[in-house]
């Protein structure tokens, strides 16, 4: 399901912020958890009968996979992968994996869980990497999409909502490290 | 610097947040052409070009045109219109185009600037 756009609701906007920094709240915990119920119960129908490898990418992505794994009604087995993320600083370098998988995925059914999908140059990447393990196939479920943005033409099966460009935090998203624990998604005040 | 990053550095852009983007695009080894290609758009009476259009960027692994637009609103609405013909006249044209807040909340994610 792609075109799950978001609609802030009267509740979630206008509920009181923890943080004096919060703008709005995008994405209230509840509409959150009901579609990542949904994911679940879709990803579980179409694997039925199969093992799963869930790759969590780090760091974004491990709060959204954590409740993903525990709504899936398979057998699977949850991996986690870290790459570097573009930076001026240091001096330029390529993108390289900093944490691999702890096992094998060839002949494997993989799921890369990824928390936002802007460019898609990271998963690009990734999808990549990965395919010349042999996994028996591959797909990617992305909690965010930010199609506007989108460079490489990866397609995504699982999608949870389509963006807009803002700046997200909240939910595994940070800002400088901050706020991936909030149980919301929302945008920041100094950024709107 | 690597040789990769070198590029970046040596290539002549116009704007350095073309230089910015070609680094952002070594870092994930994505192969770029800078202003590779001139698209007519116009021409006038005697069949001279009079209008053309000439995207920042080629990547050939995605077939894709970028067009970084990061200046004021005026020129935006004057660049919207060649964007508009682009697209008529060669459909099979892909373009991405990144406008200013796109542009700066995209390197803001990567902690280069102020969004």
């Amino acid at each position: 399901m792609r075109d799950c756009l978001i609609e802030p609701t009267p509740e979630s906007t206008a509920s009181g912020p923890l943080l004096p920094e919060i703008d709005t709240i995008v994405l209230d915990p509840k509409t959150i958890q009901r579609r990542v119920r949904q994911l679940g119960s879709q990803i579980s129908r179409d694997y039925r009968g199969q093992e799963l490898t869930v790759v969590c990418i780090l760091t974004g992505a491990f709060v959204f996979a954590c409740d993903l794994l525990r709504s899936l009604r398979l057998r699977v087995l949850a991996e986690f992968i870290a790459i570097s993320r573009y930076s001026r600083r240091p001096t330029g370098g390529a993108v390289k994996i900093l944490k691999d998988l702890q096992s094998d995925i060839s002949g494997r059914n993989v799921l890369i869980v990824e928390d936002i999908v802007d460019t898609g140059l990271t998963l690009n990447y990734l999808v990549r990497n990965l395919s010349v393990r042999n996994p028996a196939s591959m797909a990617i479920c992305a909690l965010l999409d930010r199609p506007e943005l989108r460079l490489a033409d990866i397609p995504i099966r699982y999608t949870g909502f389509n963006v807009t460009s803002q700046f997200l935090i909240g939910y595994g998203l940070d800002f400088q490290g901050k706020y991936r624990n909030l149980p919301f998604i929302a945008t920041m005040k100094r950024l709107s | 610097m690597d040789e990769i990053s070198d590029r970046a550095a040596i290539t002549n852009f116009a704007h350095e947040s073309e230089r910015e983007f070609a680094r952002f695009l070594d870092f994930y080894d994505i192969e770029w052409r800078y202003e590779p290609t001139c698209f007519p758009l116009e021409r006038d009476d005697r069949g001279r070009v009079s209008l053309s259009f000439t995207p920042d960027f080629f990547l050939p692994q995605f077939n894709l045109y970028v067009e970084l637009t990061t200046m004021k609103q005026s020129l935006v609405t004057k660049k919207n219109r060649k964007l508009r013909l682009l697209r008529q006249l060669y459909p099979e044209v892909k373009i991405k185009v990144f406008y200013g807040r796109d542009y700066r909340r995209l390197l803001f994610k990567f902690g280069q600037m102020s969004a």
